[in-house]
């Protein structure tokens, strides 16, 4: 092929490659340009949130704030006003109807001055459900709505659990472990709530509205349990993060393994998010204590989607529809006080960060207005976060194609201008039959030369070997330059079918390569 | 932070570098290239003669006018990489004014890169269509073929070769020893010149420069005080030249004195000594050495003639 045409067709080939990238990287939609903001809209101090939850507490049709640390529970208004503001003991708290009014009330389990007890705040009034109460420390409380009716469940620090009427009557009593309540969610099997329990000695139960287990599971200690039914099949999968890394998926049903997976790291949250937005199936993110970030979807077994990092212990995981795409994006904060957005490509936007390590993240209309709220060591902030995209911006990848293309088209071109290189082995030799004579004579004599230096010893070795190949060489061309003028010539020598040096005619070994020849 | 300035600082090093070598292309500021002994390294050319003077002078002037037409045609575009550098970095800047703005996009980075390696290939290219120059030997040579040029004998040639690949190249190593340390020392013979030619007065000249170079190769030794093993680069320990010629005399014309006043073992002319002669059978044979590592064709011809003066013309 003519070097004219080559550099063309080179740059043909890489200019398919580049567009064919570029159409790739256009059409997939990994490419955007995103921004993720937010601004403050109030700030109240209120130092390391164990729990928080915007929700309407008060009955009157707007959304509260409501907040929980090892010494107090508060509620908010939209407008950052302090509604309720109660010390407790100790305490733990959980969100349910516990008075039949069909709005969520506080239930708030602590440290009272009659042992161990349990409040409920209803529509902001602060009343005493139970006291005197045989359990340990406060670990857990969740408020269950089993299909023979309601219960509240208390968990303690030594794995004991208590559960407890509407009214405050105990009904079943239960020991998961030995170890810390770490864990405690409704779990469904066949549609009906059950209780999915786990405690940091590793051990998982499921029981049933008696008290009863359904099954139960030990595995390596544990840092978080959550139960989602994830499927949307009417049974739940409870998901656990190990205290070395083991992520485990189990079957609701019968306890038996879904998926697992070793994160490498201890798993410090995990939590559902819709990040396809795609409900018939939820996808739930992981984030670990050395601030791993993953994402995975579940379609009977776990199938990781993407994953990233902080540069700390993930804290608190929320989803939350920032850009009204119907999608959930993962807002995350961690332990040096980071809060960045994950995409559902898993693409990170990072917010402003806080001074001290992000506690709690939660979203909702506060004042009308739809909120994030975060908490941190040392304050909650509710922000109003916002979302711009540059529009078209996925089609730049072929943009920025077409210009690679061109430039590679343009220095093809100029390659092309360009002459060959003359070559620098150049013979100038007359044809006349004198003349080429002539010419065989001095190689004839030249390679006699080389000879006699070699046998007096001045030349030996590769030096003799090259330039008598050389010379032979010019002998080879020369007959051909007899044979092309017509002219007859008794043809003495024959290439080497190996190494295709010349040799004289007769020899029966190349000297250069060592081949045996047999003609 | 730490990390951020250290892989920033490798990244801008990698950029000046590479800004560096495009616009040293553009300005043609490559370092001259040298050979083992820190020589200039000149075009490697090989030429065998066989043809009429006129046609090798020609042939070599043509060869020189298309090395320089290929070298004219790359410098037409010496900037362009430069250009390509710069529309790259064009590129990158929109993605670090989408980063300032808030927007994450590397797009135009990955661009900008692509850009920068077209660059590096272009100027790759056209620093390929660069030459050496052609040594001074190579304008020698084309001088000493003018000089004889008429007294070559009518429809014959010059025959023989020039080669200026160099004259330290490994196919050129005439022998090797070893001293007492186990050193090893290369002599190298370079025949550069090889030149044959029926003159007008029916004699036969033969001509030979030979370069004979001296090379120590690199070694290893043992320090006796620190015990440490330390590699020795190689040396160059000297060049000397040969020049080796021979007249046929035609015995209807000539008859050869056995010495001349001009002409004799041991006399200096120009850069070289006479250090053989042998005017035996009608043949003048002698080596002429130089200790000088690049002779002249001024020199060359200076012998030639020199020789000349023990042919003593026959009466009529």
């Amino acid at each position: 092929m003519s070097r004219k045409v080559i550099p063309f067709v080179v740059a043909f080939v890489l200019i398919c490659l580049v567009m064919a990238v570029s159409a790739v990287f256009a059409f997939s939609g990994a490419v955007t340009a995103e921004k993720f903001g937010g601004s403050v809209t109030w700030s109240q101090p209120y130092a390391t949130a164990e729990s928080m939850k915007v929700i309407n507490l008060m009955g009157d049709d707007q959304d509260e704030l409501f907040i929980q640390n090892t010494s107090n529970v508060t509620i908010f208004d939209g407008s950052g006003n302090a509604l309720l503001n109660q010390n407790y003991q100790s305490p733990k708290t959980t969100l349910g109807d516990v008075d039949g009014d069909n709005k969520e009330d506080i239930v708030v389990f602590y440290v009272g001055n009659q042992g161990y007890a349990v409040d409920v705040i209803s529509n902001g009034k602060v009343s005493t459900l139970a006291q005197s109460l045989n359990i340990g420390l406060p670990a857990r409380v969740i408020v269950v709505r089993f299909a023979s009716g309601p219960q509240i469940v208390l968990g303690d620090s030594s794995g004991g659990l208590l559960s407890l009427s509407l009214s405050g009557q105990p009904l079943w009593k239960y020991t998961v472990g030995s170890e810390e309540i770490r864990g405690m969610d409704d779990a469904l099997i066949g549609g009906k709530t059950n209780l999915a329990v786990a405690s940091h000695d590793g051990w998982v139960v499921v029981l049933d509205s008696q008290g009863k287990a359904v099954w139960s599971k030990n595995q390596e200690s544990l840092r978080r349990m959550r139960a989602f039914d994830l499927n949307s099949d009417g049974n739940s999968e409870i998901i656990t993060g190990g205290e070395y890394g083991a992520l485990f998926v189990y079957n609701a049903v019968d306890g038996s393994q879904m998926y697992t997976q070793g994160m490498g790291q201890a798993v410090s949250e995990v939590r559902v998010v819709e990040l396809n937005g795609e409900p018939s199936s939820r996808e739930f993110v992981v984030g670990g204590k050395d601030g791993g970030v993953w994402a995975f979807s579940f379609n009977g077994t776990a199938k990781q989607i993407w994953s990233g990092s902080l540069s700390d212990k993930v804290t608190e995981i929320s989803g939350i529809d920032i850009n009204g795409d119907g999608a959930e994006e993962a807002v995350i904060g961690d332990d040096s006080g980071s809060v960045a957005v994950f995409t559902g490509s898993g693409s990170r936007n990072n917010l402003d960060s806080h001074s001290s390590g992000i506690t709690r993240i939660d979203v909702g209309k506060l004042n009308g207005e739809r909120s994030v709220v975060i908490a941190d060591g040392s304050k909650v902030d509710v922000d109003k976060l916002n979302f711009s995209s540059i529009p078209g911006f996925q089609y730049t990848p072929l943009v920025v194609g077409v210009i690679i293309s061109g430039v590679i088209l343009i220095i093809a071109a100029i390659l092309v201008s360009i002459p060959k290189r003359p070559e620098l082995k150049v013979s100038f030799q007359d044809k006349s039959k004198e003349s080429l004579e002539a010419e065989r004579r001095m190689v004839k004599e030249s390679i006699a030369d080389v000879e006699r230096l070699r046998k007096a010893g001045e030349v030996t070795g590769d030096a003799y070997l090259a330039r008598l190949k050389r010379l032979r060489g010019d002998l080879a061309e020369n007959e051909t330059a007899f044979k092309t003028a017509g002219f007859p010539i008794k043809v003495e020598t024959i290439q080497c079918p190996n190494c295709g040096g010349t040799l004289e005619l007769g020899m029966d070994k190349c000297e250069y390569c060592g081949q045996v020849l047999l003609s | 932070m730490e990390n951020f300035i250290c892989v920033g600082g490798i990244l801008l090093v990698f950029v000046l570098i590479i800004f560096f070598y495009l616009l040293n292309t553009a300005r043609k500021r490559n370092a001259p290239t040298t050979n083992k002994i820190g020589k200039k390294d000149y075009l490697p050319v090989y030429i065998s003669l066989a043809d009429k003077p006129q046609s090798i002078m020609q042939g070599m002037d043509r060869l020189r006018i298309e090395v320089q037409r290929t070298e004219k045609a790359g410098d037409k575009w010496r900037w362009v990489p430069l250009i390509i550098f710069f529309v790259g970095v064009g590129l990158m800047s929109i993605d670090l004014l989408l980063i300032l703005l808030g927007y994450m996009s590397f797009i135009f980075i990955a661009g900008g890169v692509a850009l920068w390696i077209a660059a590096i290939v272009m100027a790759r290219g056209l620093r390929k269509s660069d030459s050496q120059d052609f040594a001074p030997r190579y304008n020698g040579t084309k001088t000493i073929l003018h000089t004889l040029r008429d007294d070559l004998r009518p429809s014959t040639t010059f025959l023989g070769h020039l080669d200026l690949t160099g004259a330290l190249l490994p196919t050129k190593v005439a022998r090797t020893s070893k001293d007492s340390q186990d050193r090893t020392t290369e002599y190298f013979r370079d025949e550069w010149l090889a030149l044959k030619a029926k003159l007008y007065d029916g004699n036969i000249l033969r001509v030979s420069a030979i370069q004979k170079s001296k090379k120590r190769k690199s070694y290893t030794k043992r320090s006796r005080i620190s015990g440490k093993y330390k590699t020795k680069p190689e040396k160059f320990k000297g060049t000397e030249h040969d020049l080796k010629i021979r007249i046929v005399a035609n015995p209807e014309v000539y008859t050869v004195a056995h010495t001349s006043p001009t002409f004799k073992h041991g006399l200096n002319i120009g850069k070289f000594t006479i250090s053989q002669l042998d005017t035996e059978g009608g043949i003048i044979s002698f080596v002429a050495n130089s200790p000088f590592e690049e002779v002249e064709h001024e020199n060359i011809l200076q012998v030639i003639q020199s020789a000349y003066s023990l042919l003593q013309r026959k009466a009529a």
